[in-house]
């Protein structure tokens, strides 16, 4: 046994979790911590943010690419306060992350400390769990436990707050401590072998199988099994926005996205399948439209390893507690090679209905500004689909979302269920860590572009070789477009006088182009793609283009609008 | 309809606060609660709410609150009057 610091216990329990990068920003009530990992410079690399919220989103674009928990690290009060919107998107979206915060010392908790803020309390709604050290010698085992609870079943984020003078105590350290943690029982998978007779019954014997996928494919790391499993069984799929890459979307039983602003043919058609496959999804409403008429007759199998959302939206024919790999590893052998081209075909008509209203124009356009689809369709071959594509939110996310031909797995980190803006630049940033041998690819709204845009600081300083492309409407896009098909084009508060980005981007000494005439524009792209380090473009596209096919809010899926 | 949980939980700060923010998302109000040590050894809590809900809603605000991660067992009983 040796007496360290529970400053020091914390880097020995983050290198014993494999934690090589930390996202964060120092302060008065995390000093103690950052002058221990001034020891560790070489074993983590910390990464100074510009911005508490960019290093919960770099935390968790680290997660969605290296497949290990991001760590976050951030001081008391504002600094923990900051992280706030990280967290709770981390959360809607499972991705794993630690956050570890600066606390005043315990004796000081509850007095209104200097930059005390009840961090606990407030982050409690929005992690999968999180705790307070007082004491030193509690740091190692919260430590193992918070990696352990953020990466185990339905992943999620973490916090760990530690008070000053934990940070600060010397306690008898055991190195050789183990610390494991029995499965919670909630979390037990039962054994599904009836639900597995009973699911194959009904796919060998549909008519008009459908598979829908999600996040979970991804978590799960089961894109292998997903596609063993469709080829056997012959039942076309269509994805989530969160799900998107997981099968590559050249696929031929691959029949596109799902959802509010997804394809035609795979909304239209959803309430025509007789026998649905969820897997990893978790029917967002976004995807289901008005819940009421959504797969009003058919047989539901949905497989999710969160047993909380099984019968929450859509009561299941089969529910099935289970991981997806596990899952689909089992059922494939039972499965009978099928084919289902006719039903396919349906898939096939409508698309083209989609391609000749919607598709065509906005991604071959002939005169008029840039569109954004004609910016993602150029850079999705001159990328041959291989990039990591991480999209702010807006309508430039949906427009990337659909026309980006994704080709690998992990191709497409986006905000979905907190709708984060600013999320992009930050993810990006943090993705290109976890795995800098991939082109990561920020596709970033004007409006989401200036509430981050400080980590270019960052990426700056770090060297980071991020991609960044702004599709500027000088609009909140979205909104805009709500207002003018749902509010009768009343338009509050949606234009926006934007300052120079390339003026901005100079500043942090990042080169870049502004792009206006679509004969510029491949070019601009091949710069952007052959440059070694980070590369800007400010591309201005169409001010007043519209999302389209779109279910409108609280409508039936299939009233989905083509125009 | 009137139920009464029972939750059996790990005895360590906050856990009330989460079965509490649990209910305080779908605007559940506590008519009665009652918290106690029933296991020193193991340091588990159990606690006895009673609230209104629409039956619909019972099994999955449970599944919910077994999600807590220091909640270990979580049933629910109606009361009849
Ligand atoms: C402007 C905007 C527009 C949007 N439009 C659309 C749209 O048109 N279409 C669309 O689909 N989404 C859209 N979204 C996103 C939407 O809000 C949701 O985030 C998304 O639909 C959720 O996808 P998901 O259910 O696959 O992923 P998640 O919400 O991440 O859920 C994943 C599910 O998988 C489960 N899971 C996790 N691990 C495993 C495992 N190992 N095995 C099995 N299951 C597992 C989890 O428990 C969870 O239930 C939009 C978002 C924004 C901001
Ligand atoms: C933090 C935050 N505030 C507000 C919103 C609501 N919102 C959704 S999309 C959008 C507009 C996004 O504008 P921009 O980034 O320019 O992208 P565009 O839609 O124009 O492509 C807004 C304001 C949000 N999602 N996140």
């Amino acid at each position: 046994m040796e007496k360290i610091s529970g400053s020091q216990a914390l880097m020995k329990s983050l290198v014993r979790e494999g934690v090589d990068t930390i996202f964060g920003y120092p302060g008065g009530a995390i000093m103690p911590i950052y002058d221990a990992l001034y020891d560790y410079k070489d074993r983590i690399r910390h990464i100074l943010v510009r911005h508490e919220q960019g290093a919960a989103h770099a935390a968790e674009g680290y997660s969605r690419l290296r497949g290990k928990p991001g760590v976050a690290m951030a001081t008391s009060g504002p600094g923990a306060t900051n992280l706030v919107t990280g967290i709770a998107d981390a959360m809607c979206d499972s991705i794993p992350i630690v956050c570890i915060t600066g606390q005043v010392p315990m004796a000081a908790l509850g007095t209104d400390a200097f930059q005390e803020a009840p961090i606990i309390g407030i982050v409690t709604p929005i992690t999968k769990w999180c705790f307070q050290v007082t004491k030193a010698e509690e740091i190692p085992e919260a430590i193992a436990k918070a990696f352990h609870i953020a990466s185990t079943g339905r992943p999620g984020p973490v916090l760990v707050d530690i008070t000053k003078n934990a940070q600060i105590e010397l306690f008898d350290f055991d190195p050789s401590a183990k610390y494991t943690f029995p499965t919670r029982k909630s979390d037990i998978e039962p054994d599904f072998t009836e639900q597995l007779k009973e699911a194959v019954e009904l796919l060998n014997n549909a008519k008009q199988p459908y598979m829908l996928i999600g996040h979970g494919i991804s978590i799960s790391k089961a894109e292998k099994e997903l596609k063993e499993f469709i080829e056997k069984s012959g039942i076309p799929v269509a994805s989530t926005l969160l799900g998107l890459s997981s099968l590559s979307t050249d696929h031929p039983l691959y029949m596109g996205m799902l959802g509010m602003h997804g394809n035609y043919s795979t909304n239209k058609l959803t309430n025509q399948a007789d026998v649905v496959l969820a897997v990893g999804m978790r029917f967002d409403d976004r995807v289901t439209g008005k819940v009421s008429g959504y797969l009003p007759n058919a047989k539901v199998i949905h497989v999710d390893i969160d047993r909380a959302e099984l019968d929450k939206v859509i009561e299941a024919t089969i529910p099935i507690h289970a991981d997806a790999k596990r899952f689909l590893t089992a059922i494939t052998p039972l499965m009978k090679r099928r084919d289902h081209s006719a039903w396919i075909k349906q898939f096939k008509a409508l698309d083209a209905e989609e391609k000749k209203e919607v598709g065509d124009a906005e991604l071959y356009p002939k005169e008029g500004e840039i569109t954004m689809a004609e910016t993602i369709r150029i850079l999705s071959e001159k990328t041959k689909g291989g990039a990591v594509i991480v999209a702010d939110v807006g309508q430039h996310q949906m427009v990337a979302a659909r026309y980006y031909q994704f080709r690998n797995p992990d191709s497409y980190i986006t905000s979905g269920g907190l709708g984060t803006m600013g999320f992009a630049l930050p993810a990006a940033m943090g993705a290109k860590v976890g795995d800098p041998s991939r082109e990561v690819i920020a596709i970033i709204g004007d409006g989401s572009f200036q509430m981050t845009l400080q980590e270019l600081g960052t990426i700056r300083q770090e060297k980071l070789a991020v991609k960044i492309i702004i599709l500027n409407n000088r609009h909140l896009g979205m909104v805009r477009q709500w207002q003018e098909l749902f509010f009768e084009e009343r338009y509050s508060f949606v234009h926006m006088d934007n300052p120079d980005f390339n003026k901005i981007t100079d500043g942090y000494h990042i080169p870049n182009e502004l792009v206006e005439k679509r004969e510029d524009l491949a070019a601009a792209l091949d710069r952007l793609l052959a440059a070694k380090g980070s590369y800007l473009l400010d591309v201005r596209v169409e001010k007043e283009e519209n999302v389209f096919p779109m279910i409108p809010s609280g409508a039936n899926i299939d009233d989905i609008r083509i125009k | 309809m009137k139920y009464t949980i029972t939750i059996e939980s790990e005895n360590a700060p906050g856990t009330l606060y989460r079965i509490a923010g649990t209910m305080l998302r779908k605007k559940i109000n506590i008519e009665e609660l009652h918290v106690k040590e029933v296991d020193s050894k193991r340091h588990l809590s159990r606690f006895t709410i009673t609230i209104f809900l629409e039956p619909d809603l019972m099994a999955k605000l449970i599944k919910q609150i077994e999600r807590i991660i220091e909640v270990v067992h979580a049933e629910y009983r109606a009361v009849d009057k």
